[in-house]
């Protein structure tokens, strides 16, 4: 499928279950109907480890990753197998930057316990892709939904994320397609101007 | 989920700063950041905040203070006191200084959420006590004294003038001009609305009964007094007190009133202790109190206690432009009241109601809505059916003595001219010695 836009790249940072990064990546494509290109991994984000709280800061990662030149990627989707924070939150499933480059996703916390390993691994990387789509389109500017059948709406705990859909409500389908359109048109400007 | 807000966090961490206003900015909400406290009063000062994000502990001004600041200048402004220091103490110290909600940082996302979502509930919350306090207001305002005519204006914007104040209030105006509803409406309004409001109609009762009414008795005070009673200057008990045809009373309730006005203490009758009484008291008369007092007929010391205030309302034919209004409201009322969807006013009906003199004002112009609707077979009112108006007007124009009538024309002139006298010698075609002689000959006296 062509987008018309570049695609978005999804990266592991350390070590990463390859079908996790594969299905973040079919989810996108899927349900986004943006193009995907799954980059190889990256270094263990070892300088954003916290050893007061001992868990890895989200911020810092994404500082990282924006650092980073990606010319045939529009945004980037890394996918991490550590337990994240940011400075208000004890922990976050994933992190992104309003109309930033680059998102962030864990499935550290995303695991479900009581499950056979089978139905766990569905569950968990259904999650996975829920945060990244999320996370994803904070980067094209949506905000938090009200709707509560919505991707975008703001899931606290694991029992909201399992309740959140992986589809946008129709008015956030609408603010997608509009800022993806006025993106077509700068790429397309951009690619004229060179 | 929550509305959107416009919230500021104040740390001294820039970090957190910077987390919190992503993470509010990634919900649609306008977020903004200020390093201390002495920075949010600043911008506080620029601009409204629905929310605030404190954190306790801050160099200069700590959390608290600021809280109170806040509370003190900006009481619409909620806070959340944030801390990475918790202790049962401080909450509950926060709580106490009006924060509305207590989070110990790091916190769980979910746990923000929720304290979005209950700022969100009190800010609609209070928002409907507002639009409902509004609503209540209007309702008062326009519901139960209706009129957009000047005059009626100028009372409106006296009433929440007065209400402030606790001091007597004498309201002026012809017989069914409303001046019960505007003294419902200054006690409605005044700090002693949630207390008792009693009118008393002191023309309709005999002295007598009315110094047992305002007083009270104690048992065996006089014949038929079985049982001790309270008078309604001690049952109004902090509230407002409405005597109406205050002018009625006799020389001897004058005394009692002047000595409970000055004393705020009454004496049953058969009892030899005063008691302390609280009250607002608010008269009405339809006489020219000051006449009455030059003619010796009111005490003049009674007079100017009762008259600190004075609200004056004009009868309804010197407010034509209310009647259209007044009749929509009536028939409004009246066509509920009887089930009868009497809606409509032809514009020939409503010449009528406009031309007719209405002596005895809006109760006059609603008892004739009333007539008008019950007997109606249409949903339209024409002028057919205020035909009674006509014969009271015949009635009005019975055949009066030269005297009475030159009296009547000078005072309709001067009313006119606002009683500038070379302006109505001139209409008059007279000098204005001759016309200050007619004013002293007939007694007239500017309202």
């Amino acid at each position: 499928m062509n987008s018309g836009l570049k695609p978005i790249g999804v990266v592991p940072l350390g070590e990463v279950c390859e079908l996790t990064v594969k299905s973040i990546a079919a989810n996108i494509l899927g349900y986004l109907h943006l193009d995907t290109l799954i980059l190889p991994p990256m270094e263990h984000p070892m300088y954003a480890y916290n050893e007061r709280r001992h868990q890895y800061d989200a911020g810092a990662m994404i500082t990282a990753m924006e650092s980073l030149s990606f010319p045939q990627c529009d945004k980037i989707v890394g996918v991490v197998d550590l337990d994240l924070f940011i400075p208000i939150f004890a922990h976050v499933f994933g992190e992104a930057r309003q109309g930033g480059r680059a998102a962030l996703v864990s499935i550290s916390r995303l695991k479900p316990p009581s499950l056979t390993s089978q139905e766990a691994l569905n569950l968990q990387m259904e999650r996975a892709a829920k945060v990244a789509l999320h996370e994803l389109c904070h980067l094209y500017d949506l905000h938090h939904c009200m709707e509560g059948l919505c991707l975008m709406h703001f899931s606290g705990g694991l029992e909201d994320l399992d309740q959140t859909p992986l589809y946008l409500c129709r008015y956030c389908s609408l603010y997608l397609r509009d800022a993806l359109s006025v993106k077509r048109r700068h790429q397309r400007a951009a690619e004229k101007n060179t | 989920m929550e509305d959107r807000m416009t919230i500021m966090v104040v740390d001294d961490e820039r970090i957190v700063r910077e987390s919190f206003v992503q993470w509010f900015r990634k919900s649609g909400h306008k977020a903004e950041a200020a390093a201390s406290g002495f920075d949010a009063l600043e911008l506080l000062a620029k601009m409204p905040f629905d929310l605030l994000f404190v954190d306790i502990k801050m160099p200069g001004m700590n959390g608290i203070e600021l809280l109170g600041k806040v509370k003190q200048e900006y009481p619409d402004t909620m806070v959340v006191i944030i801390t990475a220091y918790g202790s049962i103490e401080t909450a509950v110290q926060a709580m106490k200084a009006g924060a509305v909600d207590y989070l110990l940082k790091p916190f769980k996302p979910d746990q923000l959420s929720l304290v979005l979502e209950k700022v969100t509930q009190q800010k609609r919350l209070a928002s409907e006590i507002q639009y409902v306090k509004g609503r209540l207001d209007q309702m008062t305002r326009f519901d139960n004294i209706i009129g957009q005519s000047k005059p009626m204006q100028d009372v409106f914007d006296l009433i929440p003038e007065v209400a402030q104040s606790d001091s007597t209030v004498l309201i002026q105006g012809e017989t069914g001009t409303g001046k019960e509803l505007v003294a419902k409406a200054i006690h409605a309004k005044s700090r002693r609305a949630q207390l008792p409001f009693i009118a008393i109609n002191c023309g309709a009762i005999p002295d007598t009964l009315l110094e047992s009414e305002l007083f009270g008795y104690q048992k065996g005070a006089f014949t038929g007094a079985e049982r001790p009673r309270k008078g309604f200057f001690e049952v109004v008990s902090g509230g407002s007190l409405f005597l109406d045809e205050i002018g009625e009373v006799s020389r001897k309730m004058q005394v009692d009133l002047l000595r409970v006005l000055e004393e705020k203490k009454i004496t049953k009758i058969g009892d030899r202790f005063p008691i302390d009484v609280d009250f607002r008291l608010i008269s009405a008369t339809r006489r020219d109190l000051m006449q009455e007092v030059s003619e010796g007929s009111f005490r003049e010391d009674l007079f100017y206690r009762l008259n600190v205030i004075t609200i004056t309302i004009p009868p309804l034919r010197k407010r034509r432009e209310d009647i259209p209004l007044l009749v929509r409201h009536f028939l409004e009322k009246y066509s509920q009241q009887t089930t009868k969807r009497v809606d409509h006013l032809t514009k020939d009906a409503i010449q009528l109601l406009q031309d007719y003199d209405w002596p005895g004002n809006v109760r006059e112009l609603e008892n004739a809505v009333e007539r008008a609707v019950v007997l109606s077979k249409a949903r339209t009112l024409s002028s057919g059916d205020f035909s009674f108006l006509r014969a009271a007007a015949a009635q009005a124009l019975r055949p009066r003595s030269l005297r009475e009538m030159e009296r009547d024309h000078i005072q309709g002139v001067l009313e006119e001219s606002e009683w500038n006298v070379t302006k109505a010698a001139k209409i008059l075609d007279i000098n204005r010695v001759t016309l200050h002689k007619m004013i002293k000959r007939h007694q007239l006296t500017r309202p």
